[in-house]
């Protein structure tokens, strides 16, 4: 059989899972040959043993500190989840609505555009104060946070795919009796939405990683305050918990949003 | 004389460049009366897409006037278009295609499954309702645009070069079926090519465009029988092969 070498395919299922598996197992080898070595005193590199002890220390609630400082793992996960779920529905709607407007007013984008490129720029720690000071520590400030974290991704992207809608379409549309908000509801739309949605897939990605800036403030009960807590007492081993429990979730909320994309616009890529 | 369908008035149309204004289109005057099946020749270059964008209404005209059943055409009013392309909302199946043209010409809901079965069934893909757009072929494609844009019911239809990305064999299996538009004698079909054997099999009418600014170089009514006669008999009557020549002399000495 004669194969391309110029052009890559990509791996089949069941070979493309078997790959990855063995990468995270090698990967796991190699942290615990650093770890043998003894490069590093194990309270600055602990090893995968030490990690996994801590996942089974902080998911039992009855081990004399309900989990890790008063809550478990699972508990902690759950806070930050919902943080980050109303952070990024917030922001998704507010992207999707200022997105539609930017793209089909002009006037609106060049008015809002630097705004939104301005916030795009600011580190979601730079704006927390300001948060802090305006809605105080309780949940408004951390939700508000990821929000204005998850926005200007959607907005943008909303805003370019309703511009970039293809004019053919919109043409069809008109020559078959339809009136602008039909336009926009039947063609910009559904035109938009694989765009839309990678938007909204970067946001959510955005969100989820500013979670633990979301917590630095009043925001022991959730993930990323574990992972400040922890490191305030020199736990690295619970650190490096926090962070392979927040990288691993992302991956699955990812792809999650990358599985329903897919089944929502199959046509992607044809149009 | 009843009441024309399309009435073009001095009727010339140019577009403006860096340059200044270049001249596409005209003045001409053309009056399309119901039941005539008019198709616009000319070289490439030759104003036939402005000529269809002018009467579509998606273009109003630098001078002169286009009355549409005696009024100024807007897109989606008395009028349908095929496209080049098909246009089909991939993001719709073929039948939801249908469902939405029919929703915007005011058919009722509960009407419409129905009058999607029907269109489909009028250009032979009764069955091709549930499928995704993509998945069927380039000629099943402009066969559903056809049923669309006739969704409306259109007393006009107006057809861009529609067959001119086909193959040859579907091609002229659809130039078939097209021809048949017209036996409703309430309705006229303006169809654009650059193709003399298409322009010749279809109309009961020819109009020669000029080069740019396209003008009437010939307008030539077609004898052929409409119907009583297989296409592969019209095709190689000796009247089709002279109509033929003539059509092609004449498309010939204006490009020139």
């Amino acid at each position: 059989m004669v194969e391309s070498r110029t052009q890559a395919r990509p791996l089949s299922g069941t070979h493309a899972v078997a790959v990855r598996v063995a990468a995270v197992a090698a990967l796991i080898a190699i942290w615990e040959l650093l770890v043998l070595a003894e490069f590093w005193p194990p309270a600055v590199l602990p090893g995968p043993a030490q990690v996994w002890d801590q996942l089974l220390a902080t998911s039992n609630a009855s081990n004399g500190q309900g989990g890790y400082a008063g809550s478990t793992l699972v508990e902690r996960l759950g806070v930050s989840l919902r943080r980050v779920g109303y952070g990024s529905a917030y922001g998704i709607l507010l992207g999707v609505g200022l997105g539609l407007l930017m793209g089909l007013v002009p006037v609106i984008r060049a008015i809002t555009e630097p705004f939104v490129t301005f916030l795009r720029a600011l580190p979601p720690l730079a704006y927390l104060s300001l948060l802090v000071i305006w809605f105080g520590i309780d949940e408004e400030p951390k939700v508000y946070l990821l929000m204005v974290a998850a926005f200007p991704p959607v907005a943008v992207a909303t805003a370019a795919a309703v511009t970039g809608v293809n004019k053919q379409y919109v043409e069809a549309a008109a020559a078959l009796g339809a009136n602008r908000a039909r336009v926009v509801a039947t063609v910009v739309l559904p035109a938009s939405a694989p765009e839309i949605l990678t938007g909204i897939r970067l946001a959510v990605g955005i969100a989820y990683s500013s979670v633990v800036a979301a917590e630095t403030v009043n925001g022991a009960d959730g993930i990323g305050g574990m992972v400040l807590n922890a490191q305030r007492y020199n736990q690295t081993a619970v650190v490096m918990l926090g962070l392979v429990v927040i990288g691993v979730t992302g991956l699955i909320i990812d792809s999650a949003i990358l599985a329903g994309q897919r089944a929502l616009s199959p046509w992607r890529g044809l149009a | 004389m009843g009441e024309a369908l399309v009435e073009l008035i001095g009727v010339e149309h140019s577009y403006r460049t860096k340059g200044g204004a270049v001249p596409a289109l005209g003045p001409l005057d053309l009056r399309v009366e119901p039941g005539e099946f008019v198709v616009v020749v000319g070289p490439s270059g030759s104003g036939k897409s402005t000529f269809l964008r002018v009467v579509s209404g998606f273009e109003h005209p630098s001078g002169g006037a286009v009355r549409l059943l005696g009024r100024t055409p807007v897109p989606g009013r008395d009028v349908g278009v095929v496209f080049q392309q098909p246009r089909l909302f991939p993001w719709q199946t073929v039948g939801g295609n249908i469902g939405t043209a029919l929703r915007w010409a005011g058919v009722a809901r509960a009407d419409r499954p129905q009058r999607t079965v029907e269109l489909l069934d009028q250009v032979g893909l009764g069955s091709l309702g549930p499928r995704r757009t993509w998945e069927i072929s380039g000629g099943q494609q402009q066969r559903v645009a056809i049923a669309r844009a006739l969704a409306a019911q259109p007393r006009l239809l107006l057809m861009d070069e529609p067959f001119a990305a086909l193959d040859a064999m579907t091609r002229e299996r659809l130039q078939e079926d097209v021809r048949s538009l017209t036996d409703d004698a309430t309705r006229g079909v303006v169809f654009v090519t650059h193709s003399v054997d298409e322009a010749v099999f279809l109309a009961s009418r020819i109009v020669v465009l000029t080069d740019r600014p396209g003008r009437i170089a010939l307008d030539l009514p077609v004898p052929l029988p409409r119907t009583g006669v297989s296409a592969d008999e019209l095709r190689g009557s000796a009247e089709y092969a002279a109509l033929r020549g003539e059509v092609a002399t004449a498309v010939r000495s204006v490009a020139a």
